[in-house]
């Protein structure tokens, strides 16, 4: 059930509009959910996402950075606050209706199908897709040509790098507008996150997804976002250009260090 | 030998008509984690299609046609009345599809009577096989019954809503967020399972007294097939089916049915508890 | 007034009710209110066991029969050498099928153990199968079962008297009730109790705080069993025969339809269910019958969804122990 996007394909706004310019992708309002024993999970969220924006979700696991990627898809019901997304409201949707309105998930852990092949996972991220056809493209193996190599595996069998590449081709494969990362760079060595960053920094320019990112591992935060949220006790608390980051070690000590 | 090839074909019978109640089930199962105890009644009201049409004085054929797609619009007015409304209760949905399964039951009773009803054989020759005459009709059975199994092997392994399927299967949530549509995956399930109980039902009609308390009698051993051989996959629910029907057939050759039931129950309980996972391993 | 103080006013209504019954019920009536009294503590056994713990049961009748045949064995004198009067059979009623309970606790419960929908299939299969072999098992009657098993005999003035009137023996099952009531409400809100309701809510996490779940779900098990064996062995007095219809699966069914359609959590809430539907139906005779057993289906498909606390559950439920309430 393909719900068509409300900004067509090619009205995605170039590169060189100014940043102040840019229409909002995705913004979350007073966003309230879960329970946990003695407290709320999600507090009151506040964020927005320009298009064609990258922006980075820290903090101390915990924190509910999780839980917002989850309510954002779907995977939850919040009990108060909004959800847009390119203009449409999106609170409360199943995670189909979410990710035919062009927002893709790679959840922390990638959850990959470990006993379908690589190529099946692919196809999978676009069988839901009615408007898309059945037709992997050829741009997601140039991303990533070690899954062009390793299409007949079984995903079970790539190494932990390799599984994160393919979790985050699935999530590309049609071509979303909207990219929510849940830690990446979890469990793959510091040479491969370095590439990773690198060509999800490549995906999101070249294909004009925005993303949003939430990382603990300050490599990927560096190369790929631009903006930095920080994230304490179900609230967005504090906010700052990535670049300051390389050199005030002071934000990072107060949201990040336990 | 004789009586070896006849026991063994009455097995086969036997198993490939409970696999298509068990894969049914297990596709429900599999899919939904919905525990489908009105799954027998399903397979009692594909048998009553078929009295009811003979009733009527049509032919069986039509019946056996008949029977599966209207047991797969009863499946999807089941589940969108009633299953989808507990499925996030786990035991609820035991609680719920077993009143589905009273209500069906009852049903039957108002309309056809509580007691036995015989459909006659429409295939009753018998064909030669090692010496032995074997009733046709039997071996028309396990033939439908493998088209059909195969048909759905081949629906799940080979085709992309197989592939959707499956991947709900493996993990519901991250194929939602795929864009798979989860909600039309459970009303398709649905009617799915139920109409190949019913198909089940209606081919073993003419070789069974059709009575309203026949749906048990394939539920347990349906479930207990599934808790054997593994819920994960398919391939378990075949592995499954295989050994409790075989066992089943074998033992009640050698003593009597009750003794069976008995002692395949047993051997099943001991079986789920050695291997909770089932034997191959797969459980959801 | 607050929920929970409607909850003890209900209760404490609904023993005065039930005790000045006699009052304005004519005979026959008070012999059938007394043969439901039976099943609603056949219901608050299952009540315990499913409401309490979380384990669905759909073989309750296997001990309720058992506790039955039990009882109509020995007081027929059926056991030679074993005592025949009605105390001891009661006791064996009771035991007999909690040592049954006791016994397959372990192979169901242990290691990964069988979940919530497992133990469901399992008590469905072995209740299936109890019935066949009752029927089969020519001992103790096979199909037809056992006529004529003894009325309550209670050891009055050194010998026993049949309890034959229906007004004392209305009162003997009341008291049962009460007795059966107060034990398993005591064990409900002791700390045991919030050990089983807690594995019925997250056995996982339960059993991370170190408790021997196995070891928990046995109990429960074995206690409802009892429970359950003793209602039987107190039917078989006044219905006066036993078959396997009070062992197998129909009986398994309709007790779970009068706990869950009267309230799970709540025992009297259950025992409630039980006398309503119970009651209704022997109301309803032949042909109707049929109408009333599928509306009584739809009925209980409908509280499944839609009332899970079951229609008295919320009305009868009381408040938490002391040492649980906050502030």
């Amino acid at each position: 059930m393909a719900r068509s996007t409300s900004t067509p394909k090619s009205g995605r706004p170039t590169s060189g509009r100014r940043r102040s310019e840019r229409a909002t992708m995705l913004s979350v309002i007073g966003l309230v959910a879960g329970y946990r024993d003695g407290g709320r999970v999600l507090d009151g969220v506040e964020l927005r996402v320009s298009d064609g924006e990258c922006v980075a979700l820290m903090g101390r696991n915990g924190m509910g950075k999780t839980t917002l990627l989850r309510a954002v898809m779907g995977h939850l019901r919040p009990d108060a606050g909004r959800i847009r997304f390119a203009g449409q409201d999106i609170t409360g949707r199943p995670p189909y209706a979410v990710s035919n309105s062009g927002i893709a998930y790679v959840p922390q852990g990638r959850e990959i199908f470990k006993d379908f092949t690589v190529a099946e996972n692919l196809l999978l991220g676009l069988i839901g897709k009615k408007a898309r056809g059945a037709v992997i493209p050829g741009s997601v193996f140039a991303y990533f040509p070690v899954l062009a190599e390793r299409r007949r595996q079984m995903a079970g069998t790539l190494s932990g790098g390799e599984q994160q590449q393919l979790a985050v081709a699935r999530a590309i494969v049609s071509r979303p507008r909207l990219l929510l990362l849940d830690e990446p760079a979890e469990g793959i060595q510091p040479s491969i996150v370095q590439s990773l960053g690198a060509t999800l920094r490549q995906i999101a320019h070249e294909e004009k997804m925005s993303v949003l990112l939430v990382e603990q591992n300050l490599e990927l935060v560096l190369a790929m976002s631009a903006r930095c949220l920080f994230m304490e006790n179900g609230r967005i608390v504090d906010g700052t250009d990535t670049a300051v980051l390389r050199t005030d070690a002071a934000l990072l000590d107060r949201y990040l260090a336990i | 030998m004789q009586q070896a090839l006849i026991i063994a074909l009455d097995a086969a019978n036997f198993m490939l008509a409970l696999l298509l109640v068990t894969l049914g089930l297990a596709i429900i199962f599999g899919l939904m984690n919905v525990i489908n105890m009105a799954h027998g009644e399903l397979f009692l009201l594909g048998a009553y299609i078929v009295v009811a049409v003979d009733r009527g004085g049509g032919s069986f054929w039509l019946a056996l046609l008949a029977a599966p797609v209207a047991l797969a619009g009863i499946g999807l007015l089941m589940e969108e009345l009633v299953v989808r409304h507990v499925y996030h209760r786990f035991i609820d949905t035991i609680l719920a599809t077993w009143g589905l399964s009273i209500v069906i039951k009852q049903a039957v009773i108002i309309l056809f009577g509580p007691t036995a009803q015989q459909v006659s054989n429409p295939l009753p020759h018998a064909l030669s096989i090692a010496g032995a005459a074997y009733p046709l009709y039997r071996l028309f059975i396990m033939a439908v019954a493998l088209l059909v199994a195969g048909a759905t092997f081949l629906l799940f392994y080979r085709t992309n809503l197989g592939l959707a399927a499956r991947a709900v299967i493996a993990n519901r949530p991250m194929a939602s967020s795929l864009g798979i549509n989860t909600r039309r995956m459970d009303r398709f399930t649905f009617a799915f399972g139920a109409g190949l109980a019913g198909l089940a039902g209606a081919v073993m009609a003419p070789l069974m007294s059709v009575d309203p308390q026949m749906g048990v009698g394939f539920l347990i051993p349906a479930f207990l097939s599934i808790l054997v051989g593994g819920s994960g996959t398919l391939l378990g629910a075949l592995l499954g089916t295989t050994l409790i029907a075989g066992a089943s057939t074998v033992v009640s050759s050698i003593w009597t049915q009750i003794i069976a039931q008995v002692v395949v129950f047993s051997v099943a309980i001991v079986v789920i508890r050695l291997f909770p996972q089932g034997l191959t391993g797969s459980r959801r | 007034m607050s929920a929970p103080r409607i909850g003890v006013a209900m209760t404490i209504g609904v023993w005065v009710v039930l005790a000045a019954a006699p009052a304005v019920l004519n005979e026959w009536r008070m012999s059938q209110l007394a043969q439901l009294v039976s099943y609603g503590i056949f219901a608050m056994s299952l009540s315990f066991v499913w409401g309490q713990t979380g384990l669905l049961c759909f073989g309750q009748a296997i001990f309720f029969g058992i506790g039955a045949y039990v009882m109509a064995a020995l007081t027929k004198g059926m056991l030679h050498g074993w005592p025949s009067g009605t105390g001891f059979g009661l006791v064996a009623a009771a035991l007999v099928p909690g040592a049954v309970a006791l016994a397959a606790g372990p192979l169901m419960f242990r290691g990964r153990g069988l979940s919530g929908a497992y133990f469901a299939i399992v008590t469905l299969a072995a209740a299936v199968i109890v019935e066949r072999a009752a029927s089969h098992w020519d001992w103790i009657g096979g199909f037809n079962g056992l006529l004529d098993v003894p009325p309550l005999r209670i050891p009055l003035g050194g010998r026993p008297i049949e309890l034959l009137d229906t007004v004392p023996v209305y009162y003997t099952l009341l008291a049962a009730a009460a007795l059966v009531y107060s034990v398993l409400l005591w064990l409900e809100r002791s700390p045991r109790g919030t050990v089983l309701r807690a594995i019925r809510d997250n056995e996982t996490r339960t059993s991370y705080f170190g408790v021997d779940v196995a070891r928990y779900k046995t109990f429960s098990f074995a206690v409802s069993g009892c429970v359950a064996g003793f209602s039987g062995a107190l039917f078989a007095t006044q219905f006066g025969f036993v078959s396997p219809a009070l062992i197998g699966v129909p009986l398994s069914t309709e007790v779970l339809i009068w706990t869950a359609l009267g309230g799970r959590e709540v025992l009297l809430a259950a025992f409630l269910g039980a006398l309503l539907v119970r009651s209704v139906e022997s109301a309803l005779s032949g042909a109707l019958g049929n109408y009333w057993l599928l509306a009584l289906g739809a009925l209980f498909v409908l509280t499944v969804v839609l009332f899970p606390a079951g229609l008295f559950g919320r009305v009868l439920a009381l408040p938490l122990p002391k040492r649980m309430r906050r502030g």
